[in-house]
């Protein structure tokens, strides 16, 4: 009230009352803080009260005198406005905005078209007066505090090298291997909470979590660019610094994913255990987690794991976080990107059964993955509360795919039944997907999509693409279905499920656009000859049981001829030579055979790295059927007969 | 095509806006008996269709935009524009009021309306676009951050009363390009469509399957619309229809926010849960589905009946606004079991649809609801015929008429207890009616019973008056606009006509003069204007002659000024080359007393807002019409005005001569010209007679002068008679100076034409208040005022008993010749040599008097001195009004 510059003064008696009623206002905001509960409801009358007052103070032109107390109310009103909102509104920079322009306008100068970071210049390099310069800054912390939350990274930083520059010309601003943005942060002075008007949210608190925030925003982004070594450094220094449980959470998680792409899997658990330490809620560092067992395979404690992720989820489905009063900006509400959310993707149930039973499938454990195949195929029947991502994050692969999965656990389960059930219920669904001939071009090149949603107006390529895939479903459903039926016993149905297969097969006519030779075939066309080739397996080895050697002759023949090395096919051939009496041409065959062992080898040993590259996972049990169970027996027997026949 | 049987009843109206129902908001439901209606205001009525009243009125926040019926609990879901989804229970509503009613003793009509409060509203979000419901799930569409957000909730179940209403999932999407161009907020007066189609399966788990609208769609057409992994799961799909034209389908077990990256995809890179089905470019407004094949079904009804239950659906429409339909359906005979889609095109712009159990689809234009029906037995056994007909689908669509027209909602509803579908119906006027359909099998009775056939007749009659009530309205729309185009087209013609010509003589004008006239036994003064018209285009009804009177700003008393008098004729016709006068009266000597001079406009004046018809909106018609700053737009903006012309009209033009002109016998200073009596001495013997009363009535008191009762009044003003003879020398041929001088002063006024044929140089007539006036002109010579010699001159002399008459005398007399001089100065004569010294004298002697009257004016004096001040004063004014200048 000592300078009157310009603009009418209120009277000091309004000024008064206004501080009066502001401090009221903080007053009973501390006061609804400590009861806890309902900090929202309260959250939301104080922001409206303060956004009245500040109303009110700006109904009269702006003036000096009034001014420090009209940029403490505002800053108290946009703190409540951002506390409240998940992400920052448009609306809050405007108020800012509207702040610095009162403050031009009290100064007699005028920026209506100068953009917020000018703004920002000009009303911190012109106006030096001294009692507006703490509420300024104040203000910039909260303007710093928007910019970040909206990934403004270079305007923060320009903003803070004003502040500390206003603060204090003759230091140079630290610059050098340090971040920039972070020193900044850091030198920068906080303004004396004078006596004047009661904050709800301390510009000291605030510079803190500027700090982390802008940590972690930064590691999360080198993390994203692969600049490991800075990320980590960024998101240790976050990890140090103040806020939540739920934000320090999620920052081991991050370390984890940074120190586990470094190739220190050690380290990531040691972060992801930390993170579970802080936040038992924190289940993504779960899932996170069990995919570092897998990596280094540890499949118990992968499965424990998940396991845990599983009954979290069942127990609580996540809700949304419920914040701390004290703090009305958090580092949560100034954190977005990208990166983060597809780190911390929320899985669903379904997905982490799935991923349960998978496991189990993919490591032998059959009868956990029986249980879990049908606890998931129950849990599709549950109604839309139970919901089963399909898009491109998910872990789920097509729905067609996991019911023969299922089946094919069933069925190493010794269910064949089962599996026959679950297999026509993928039969059935395909049926009408299919045309009677799919005429399909070699050569990969014109029906690369990688998209593997079908779309009706999508066009005849996608569309091809997808009746391939329900084929390649359709005809493995039928080859599990022979398999189950050779294995209860009952012959006839499983040559004529084998037929059904390969008849279904016969749909695909494959057709050459050009000279070029074979090799580079559609996945799923080469998907269909392996299908193919255990099918005529799979009918040879039931013909061979009925005694119709001739016909099973002919399906090994015909299976080697689109396998030509087939090491099962054709000790099957030289079995089925055996019987038919066709010694000689059988012995020939079994020299052959055995002249290249390599491959032998790599069928015995390897069979499951062999089959996880080339294979899905449902047909591999239909793989380890079809090996050649008798080698031992048919190699006695031929070397018996070409010892006799030599000697 | 085939005439579609039907009975229409209207059941109640509901009020409506003045512009009528716009398409889009209102909705029509039907459960059991009862109707839902919201008419896209704020209000939501329930009405009890056995009983026929109204049961009960919701009234929103805000303008409804959707609403839904969840009928178990029975609850009343419902949107309010910007606000969100309230939900009203109308079990207890129904409670609430039967207490009510119990007090009150009117049961037919509602107790009042209910007022839905803000604690009903379960889902409070201003971006809410529209929702729909699916058993004990509401799934939402919204629109923010230039993004479409949908959202899947769980109700609480109706034993758990707490409602948290849990979002289980939601993704967001943008198909197509920018959704929000406007900002926030549905971008424009449409909102998006949404529906349900259910797989078969579902149909079995859920007994109690509820979705307005939904409908069970039928394998294949399910897979190959929504691929395996949606029918494998059975998931439930969303379809939506955009206001831009795109058809997406959302498995709902499939809801997933797979935030990848936050800008908008485009449509190729699309994750999976949302698909485009079809873009059909143009808003859609609904999306349905229908049973095509009833044969097929039929025929395998053993095994189908009982694997499905009530067949599903087979086809999949959706309607855009401007008339484009797409249907899909699976095309199961060739060897691949293809979705076959066609579009159709149907006469727009279709304001709402609706589907039955059946093959056919109704939808509603402005003048009609019609029928299409896609059911398609591809009856020709021709293979070439076939061939050329592909499809599963029509290849065209025959609409059939419903005749009723401007139906804004439909809806179909069974009646259990009459076993036959029925149409709900809306109308843009809010009327309520339903309409009975009969299926064509049922239609034809072999043999009508008398009764059938007396309700058949019925029938045909109703139809027949709903027919001629739908023509007389279109008839008298298409006449309407008839009538307002070619009344703009002739205003525009006279328009263009009259402002083409602004500076020349107006094709169309109006002269104005004055008369005396004989009106109801008292001569009063009139004016006549004469409007003629000499375009070529005629003037019409609907315009009207707007003369205008206006009290000259320099009229004697100041604060009469403002005030004008408008008179209106309206001008039936008047056809180029016509004239028409019109006449009104200025005021006779009884009436009030006349301001002269006045000013007289006269303007032709259309009012747009008859021919534009009463509607509300036609000031806004208007603003399309002409631009803000066009000139011709009347000051209200209701219409044209065009002015036509301005004079004056002043003491000169309504002086009333004697019956008999004056003659050179008639007055005695008439007789003048050959031997001019001593003006001087006529003035004097005028004095002196008007003294001699005035003295009598010396008790009056004397505050009133001017009013006869004074000395005649007399002013003088003297013209150089070179000025003159210059500025008259067309007229003044053969006559004297002073005669030529009276005619032309009397030039205007119509009584005076005797004037112009002797040479009179005086003349004595009324005034319009009946007052006596007295014109006088002489030649005089002016001998002290020039150095070379005496000035010949022309000294009009006036006098009046009344003051006030001399003075309008006065001042019309000084306006012609302020004219007369305006005009020689600008021919450039230059005044001869004067002696400026003399001038200077009597200038200075002017302005002393000045001083003098002003000095007693501003301080008058009290008491007895006040009678002798005014005479001293009027003296002063009397010297003032005969100067000794002469005007060169």
């Amino acid at each position: 009230m000592k300078r009157r510059r310009r603009g009418e003064v209120p009277e000091p008696g309004c000024l008064r009352a206004w501080a009066a009623e502001s401090e009221a206002l903080a007053g009973r905001w501390r006061a609804a803080r400590c009861w806890g509960p309902g900090g929202a409801a309260a959250a939301r009358q104080q922001r409206g009260a303060f956004g009245e007052l500040l109303l009110r103070m700006r109904g009269l032109p702006a003036a000096l005198t009034t001014l420090p107390l009209e940029l403490t109310v505002l800053y108290n009103s946009l703190l409540f406005a951002m506390g409240a909102s998940d992400c920052a509104i448009n609306g809050e920079a405007e108020e800012i905005r509207q702040g610095l322009l009162r403050v031009l306008e009290a100064c007699g100068a005028s920026g209506q078209d100068l953009s917020t970071e000018e703004l920002w210049q000009k009303v911190l390099q012109e106006v030096t007066v001294e009692e507006l310069q703490a509420p300024l800054h104040r203000l910039g912390a909260l303007q710093g505090a928007w910019w970040l939350a909206t990934n403004r990274l270079g305007s923060i930083t320009s903003l803070f090298r004003l502040l500390s520059n206003a603060e204090d010309p003759g230091r140079a601003p630290c610059s050098g291997g340090k971040n920039e943005l972070l020193s900044l942060l850091k030198a920068w002075r906080v303004p004396a909470e004078g006596d004047s008007v009661s904050l709800v949210q301390s510009a000291k608190d605030l510079k803190e979590i500027l700090c982390t925030a802008a940590a972690f925003l930064q590691g999360l982004q080198e993390l994203e660019a692969g600049n490991l070594p800075a990320a980590l450094s960024l998101l240790q220094e976050a990890a140090g610094g103040f806020c939540s449980k739920r934000v320090l959470a999620q920052i081991y998680t991050c370390l984890s994913c940074c120190t586990r792409q470094m190739g220190k899997p050690q380290t990531a658990l040691q972060h992801l255990k930390r993170a579970l330490q802080v936040d038992f809620q924190c289940l993504p560092a779960l899932s996170h987690a069990a995919a570092v067992y897998h990596e280094l395979g540890e499949t118990d404690a992968e499965l424990q794991a998940l396991a845990v992720l599983y009954e979290a989820l069942e127990r609580n489905p996540p809700a949304a976080a419920s914040t701390t009063p004290y703090c009305l900006i958090q580092t949560e509400h100034l954190v977005h990107t990208p990166a983060l959310a597809s780190l911390f993707r929320h899985r669903h149930p379904s997905e982490v059964k799935y991923l349960l039973a998978q496991r189990c499938l993919q490591d032998g454990r059959v009868a956990d993955a029986v249980e879990h195949y049908l606890d998931f195929l129950a849990l599709l029947q549950d109604g839309l509360q139970q919901q089963v991502p399909l898009d491109g994050g998910s872990a789920l692969p097509r729905i067609p795919e996991v019911f023969l999965e299922a089946a094919s656990a069933l069925e190493q389960a010794g269910r064949h039944q089962d599996a026959i059930t679950v297999c026509e219920e993928v039969v059935s669904r395909t049926a009408d997907l299919i045309p009677q001939t799919l005429r399909v071009e070699e050569g990969p090149e014109q029906l690369e999509c990688p998209s593997p949603g079908t779309e009706l107006a999508g066009g005849p390529l996608s569309q091809k693409r997808e009746s391939l895939c329900c084929l390649v479903w359709r005809t493995a459903a039928y080859l599990h279905q022979g398999w189950a039926w050779a294995k209860l016993g009952k012959k006839k149905e499983a040559i004529t499920q084998f037929s059904r297969c390969l008849e279904d097969l016969l749909r695909v006519q494959l057709y050459r656009s050009g000279v070029e030779p074979t090799g580079s075939l559609l996945p799923e066309v080469k998907l269909l000859q392996e299908i193919r080739l255990l099918s005529l397996i799979g009918r040879g080895t039931q013909f061979l049981e009925l005694g119709r050697h001739r016909e099973a002759l002919l399906d090994f023949q015909h299976g080697l001829q689109i396998s030509p090395g087939d090491p099962a096919a054709a000790s099957y051939l030289v079995q089925a030579l055996w019987k038919l009496n066709r010694k000689q041409e059988a012995a020939t065959r079994w020299q052959k055979l055995s002249e290249s062992p390599a491959e032998e080898d790599g069928q015995q040993e390897g069979l499951g790295r062999c089959v996880a590259r080339r294979y899905p996972l449902y047909l591999v049990s239909c793989l380890k059927q079809a090996a050649f169970p008798h080698n031992e027996s048919l190699a006695g027997n031929i070397q018996d007969y070409l010892r006799t026949t030599t000697s | 095509m085939a005439h579609v049987g039907h009975r229409v009843d209207y059941l109640a109206g509901f009020c409506c806006p003045v512009g009528g129902l716009v398409s889009g908001k209102p909705r029509v439901l039907c459960h059991e008996n009862e109707i839902y209606l919201s008419n896209g205001s704020e209000f939501v009525y329930v009405y009890d269709q056995e009983g026929k009243v109204l049961k009960a009125v919701y009234k929103c926040p805000d303008q409804v935009w959707h609403m839904e019926l969840l009928p178990l609990p029975k609850q009343l879901y419902i949107l309010c524009a910007h606000s969100g989804i309230y939900c009203v229970s109308l079990d207890q509503q129904s409670r609430l009021m039967e207490q009510t009613d119990g007090d009150g003793q009117e049961s037919n009509c509602p107790s009042g309306v209910f007022p839905v409060d803000s604690d009903a509203c379960i889902f409070p979000d201003s971006t809410l676009c529209t929702f729909t419901l699916l058993n004990n799930f509401v799934i939402t569409l919204s629109q923010a951050q230039g993004k479409w957000w949908m959202k899947l909730h769980e109700l609480p179940h109706p034993e758990q009363e707490s409602p948290p209403y849990r979002q289980i999932s939601e993704v967001g999407f943008c198909p197509g390009p920018e959704p929000g161009d406007e900002g926030d907020g549905p971008p424009s007066r449409f909102l998006p469509v949404l529906c349900c189609a259910s797989s078969p399966g579902t149909v079995g788990s859920g007994e109690g399957l509820w979705c307005s609208g939904g409908f069970v769609l039928e394998e294949p057409l399910f897979s190959l619309l929504f691929g395996i992994d949606a029918a494998m799961l059975e998931s439930p799909m969303i379809l939506c229809g955009f206001p831009d034209g795109q058809l997406c389908s959302v498995p709902l077990k499939a809801l997933s926010s797979s935030q990848t990256a936050d800008g908008c995809h485009d449509v190729s890179s699309q994750d999976p849960p949302v698909k485009i089905l079809h873009h059909l470019e143009e808003p859609i407004v609904f999306i349905g589905a229908l049973r095509t094949e009833r044969r097929a079904a039929e025929e395998e009804e053993a095994e189908d009946e009982q694997l499905f239950g009530d067949a599903g659906c087979d086809c999949v429409v959706a309607v855009g606004h401007y008339g484009k339909m797409v249907a899909v359906k699976a095309d199961q005979r060739e060897e691949a079991t293809v979705p076959e889609l066609r579009e159709y095109y149907l006469r727009g712009p279709i304001l709402c649809a609706a589907c039955g159990s059946g093959s056919r689809m109704y939808y509603s234009t402005h003048s009609d609801i019609s029928a299409v029906d896609l059911d398609w037995v591809n009856e020709s056994s021709d293979p070439e015929d076939a061939e050329s007909s592909t499809g599963v689908l029509p290849p065209v669509l025959s609409p059939a008429s419903l005749s009723i027209c401007s139906v804004v909602a439909l809806s179909l509803s069974s009646r259990a207890s009459e076993g036959e579908s029925e149409l709900l119906a809306l109308s843009a006027k809010g009327r309520l009616m339903t309409c009975g359909l009969c299926s064509p099998e049922e239609a034809p009775p072999a043999r009508m019973t008398p009764a059938e056939a007396g309700r058949r007749i019925k029938e045909l009659l109703s139809g027949i008056g709903n027919a001629s009530e739908r023509v007389s309205f279109l008839k008298k729309a298409v006449d309407q606009k008839n009538r307002a185009l070619a009344s703009l087209n002739q205003v525009m013609n006279v328009s263009a006509a009259l402002l083409s010509s602004q500076e020349g003589q107006k094709p169309i004008a109006c002269t104005v003069t004055a008369n005396w006239s004989c009106l109801l036994l008292q001569d009063a003064v009139t004016i006549s204007c004469v409007l003629e018209n000499c375009s070529e285009y005629s003037l019409e009804e609907g315009w009207t002659l707007c003369v205008q009177l206006l009290a000259s700003p320099c009229a004697l008393e100041e604060d009469s000024a403002d005030s004008g008098t408008t008179f209106t004729f309206p001008i039936d016709q008047l056809l180029p080359g016509n004239k028409r006068e019109l006449t009104l009266p200025l005021g006779s000597p009884a009436d009030t007393k006349l301001d002269l001079p006045l000013t007289i406009s006269c303007a032709l004046y259309y009012s747009l807002r008859d021919i534009l018809g009463s509607g509300s909106d036609s000031s806004e018609a208007l603003d399309d019409f002409l631009p803000d700053d066009s000139p011709i737009l009347s000051p209200d903006r209701e219409g044209i005005c065009l002015p036509l012309s301005e004079c004056t009209i002043d003491m000169l033009q309504c002086l009333r001569f004697e019956s008999s002109p004056p003659g050179p016998d008639a007055s005695p200073p008439a007789a003048a010209p050959p031997a001019p009596p001593d003006p001087v001495e006529t003035f004097l013997e005028v004095s002196r007679e008007q003294t001699e009363p005035e003295g009598v009535k010396d008790s009056e008191p004397p505050q009133a002068p001017g009013d006869g009762n004074l000395p005649p009044s007399a002013a003088s003003i003297r013209v150089s008679s070179e000025l003159l003879k210059n500025a008259l020398k067309n007229s003044s041929s053969g006559v004297p100076l002073s005669c030529a001088t009276l005619r032309w002063l009397l030039a205007e006024n119509a009584g005076a034409e005797a004037l112009s044929s002797g040479e009179v140089a005086s003349v004595r007539g009324a005034a319009p208040d009946g007052g006596e006036v007295q014109l006088l002109v002489r030649e005089v010579a002016m001998n002290d005022l020039s150095p070379a010699g005496p000035i010949q001159a022309v000294e009009i002399l006036m006098e009046s008993p009344s003051l006030a008459d001399m003075c309008r005398m006065h001042h019309a007399v000084i306006r012609r010749i302020q004219a007369l001089v305006l005009e020689q100065a600008a021919q450039g004569s230059g005044p001869p040599d004067l002696r400026m010294q003399y001038l200077r004298q009597i200038q200075a002697n002017h302005e002393m008097l000045l001083k003098e009257a002003q000095s007693l004016r501003d301080r008058p004096p009290p008491g007895e001195e006040g009678a002798a001040t005014a005479e001293k004063l009027l003296h002063i004014y009397r010297q003032l009004r005969n100067p000794s200048l002469v005007v060169l």
